[in-house]
């Protein structure tokens, strides 16, 4: 039985209707990760699940019982918040212990509590301290701590990391995958529009946009086989090149002067849009390649190189994923190699991907 | 270009200087020569007494007397008007029917001068025919009749209910703006944690409010010290100076005896409290500021 089940799930806020139709189920333990741009209603759907909005129409069921009316406090869930949400006149125990404190359990075992969680997070020696003494690590270190110490069942996060710098995201993420492993079959909801969260944390990552469900699948699955253009460009960093071409009835594509059959199959013909990532594509000499290209701009990342080419048949332009040191320069005219076993045909009438990415 | 905006800059602060040195640095210097002074507020030869009107305040009864009854009046105008304040805010801020209407009747009697709210409350105190014995009669006690201005036990504490009426709008207005400004993350934590209504204002709102407090508490220090007006109106310190606080007494002293250097002196004095809790306030807001930030 799925531990939480949302079954057509919609809200609406005055006329404008947000989440429209919303089905999923999530399994005990799972981690599942919502993504989507600004404004998709992933954030919506987590306040629905807590109960902190309530559904337009719809049902939710936690352990196949309907809770869709049920108050916030009496889900059984935790909520970390983008915004860490500690009391500033709270110290670090208590803001953890805040909960326990409320329910009048007994001081020495709040205490004992409190202790516990605070080893687990490495918050043993801040206990005193008050949250404008900590960093915003140490803060939403805090923040769950104070929802870990209820022993939720479900646990939600709406982009707990945004607030953090770089490098702080990275050990974090560690940290809540850590936590993950460490408290077993606690089901695991978490928003964020960093999909490189999404990619380490999710055993499953679910894509919305426009308050629908895109699409739902394993971080990789969702990489290699994305349903739509609007997966395709979402996920992925730099985002999947588009190629406007023709396919024939034998499933060739035809864009400018090259003619290509993808691996895969599909069933689109006609106008149709080719999906490549830029690392399904390599640079070789003009003439060599699958078609000629000229350099527009080079960026270096070091381990990687990031080249833009353009070309008169390209709407706009197409991202290369290549090695670290190149030897290119700007204008150069090189030829384009297309990995034909990892090409992507969707029908332009596919979900348009993000105008910028 | 420079130097006519350096021009710019000093005239535009000049003219605020003067203003704040003809109407507070000059008068407050004169009131410090004055206190040292027999002057009686008309004639040019006065004496130098030295110390003696400050000799004179220790061996006074009803200074001490006034001391009293300003430690009562700023206690209770501290007290009431925020209590009230903050419960109304509260009251308010959720999305009831009406809250605008009555955000701007709770409001309104801030705008109006002590003197028209004294007015307003000495008829509502009025033996006879005021609103408050009339509620007391309809009540059951047709007899009723006792003169809440005029008996020394209840004058102070009347006068005081008028002043709380009058400045509860101010703290209400605070601590409404105070209530905006929660982030509403934290009271969905104790939505998440199942915090009882009163546990969430207990335990997160006031607390969370005391930024607002602290300028409730400031502002109602400041008026309650400065609070003349509607005293005077209402009882002008009597009966038998029941009500008669320092600010009251320096001004009998001052323009009904005609002793503007003992009056003088007297501010002085009152000058120095203000100041010592100004600064025991000012050394609880930094405390406020490092956990609140």
């Amino acid at each position: 039985m799925a531990q939480v089940e949302l079954r057509n799930i919609r809200k609406s806020f005055g006329a404008t209707e947000v989440i429209r139709g919303v089905d999923l189920s999530i399994d005990k333990g799972e981690f599942v990760v919502f993504v989507g741009p600004s404004g998709c209603g992933k954030s919506t759907i987590l306040r629905l699940i807590s109960g902190l909005e309530s559904v337009s129409s719809g049902q939710i069921l936690f352990d196949g019982k309907d809770m869709t009316r049920t108050p916030p406090s009496k889900r059984q869930l935790a909520m970390v918040f983008q915004s860490y949400a500690l009391f500033p006149h709270l110290t670090v125990a208590e803001n953890i212990g805040f909960g326990l404190s409320l329910a009048k359990t007994p001081k020495a075992e709040i205490t004992r509590r409190v202790t516990e969680v605070a080893k687990t997070l490495q918050l043993d020696s801040l206990l005193d301290r008050t949250p404008r003494q900590l960093s915003g690590g140490q803060r939403q270190r805090v923040a769950i701590g104070r929802s870990i110490i209820r022993n939720p069942k479900v646990f939600l996060f709406d982009e707990p990391l945004s607030n953090l710098d770089a490098a702080l995201r990275v050990s974090m993420r560690l940290e809540i995958a850590r936590l993950h492993r460490e408290l077993g079959d606690v089901t695991m909801i978490y928003v964020t529009h960093d999909q490189i969260e999404a990619m380490t944390l999710a055993d499953r990552i679910v894509v919305l946009n426009g308050g629908r469900i895109e699409q739902v699948g394993t971080p990789m699955d969702i990489y290699e086989n994305p349903a739509n253009t609007f997966v395709a460009g979402f996920v992925g960093a730099p985002s999947m090149n588009f190629i406007r071409c023709r396919v024939d009835t034998d499933g060739a594509a035809r864009f400018g002067p090259a003619t290509i059959s993808p691996a895969r199959p599909h069933e689109v013909s006609g106008d149709a849009l080719l999906g490549i990532r830029p690392e399904h594509l390599a640079l070789v000499e003009s003439g060599d390649g699958t078609f000629d290209a000229e350099i527009e701009l080079v960026e270096r990342l070091g381990a990687e190189s990031l080249v833009y080419l353009r070309a008169p048949f390209l709407e706009k332009p197409i991202t290369v994923r290549t090695g670290g040191k190149l030897g290119l320069s700007e204008r150069q005219a090189v030829g384009v190699l297309v990995d034909l076993t990892n090409l992507h045909v969707f029908s332009p009438a596919s979900p348009a991907p993000k105008p910028e990415h | 270009m420079e130097s006519q905006n350096r021009l710019w800059r000093v005239l535009l602060l000049a003219l605020p200087i003067l203003v704040f040195s003809v109407l507070v640095i000059w008068p407050l210097l004169s009131s410090f020569y004055y206190s040292f002074t027999n002057w009686n507020g008309f004639n040019r030869d006065y004496e130098f007494l030295g110390l003696r009107n400050f000799a004179k305040i220790w061996t006074d009864r009803l200074f001490f007397n006034a001391i009293v009854n300003t430690t009562i009046w700023m206690a209770a105008a501290l007290v009431l008007p925020t209590l009230t304040g903050l419960f109304l805010a509260l009251l308010l801020d959720r999305q009831v029917r009406g809250a605008r209407i009555f955000k701007t009747v709770f409001y309104l009697p801030i705008c109006l001068s002590a003197i028209v709210v004294g007015q307003i409350w000495i008829w509502i105190y009025q033996p006879d025919w005021g609103l408050l014995n009339t509620f007391v009669k309809l009540a059951g006690n047709p007899d009723f009749n006792y003169a809440w201005l005029a008996r020394p036990d209840s004058a102070l504490f009347a006068v005081i209910v008028a002043w709380s009426w009058q400045q509860t709008g101010l703290s209400m207005v605070i601590y409404l703006a105070g209530l905006t400004s929660i982030p509403s993350e934290m009271l969905e934590v104790c939505e998440i944690e199942g915090a009882t209504a009163w546990q969430r204002i207990r335990r997160v709102v006031i607390p969370l409010l005391t930024p607002s407090t602290v300028v409730v508490v400031a502002l109602s220090m400041i008026n309650s010290l400065k609070g003349f007006d509607i005293l005077y109106i209402m009882t002008g310190g009597g009966p038998f100076n029941s009500s008669d606080t320092l600010a009251m007494h320096m001004y009998n002293e001052s323009f009904k005896k005609y002793l503007m250097g003992y009056g003088s002196a007297i501010s002085v004095v009152l000058f120095l409290i203000a100041l010592t809790i100004i600064g025991v306030y000012f050394r609880q807001l930094r405390k406020v500021d490092e956990i609140y930030g």
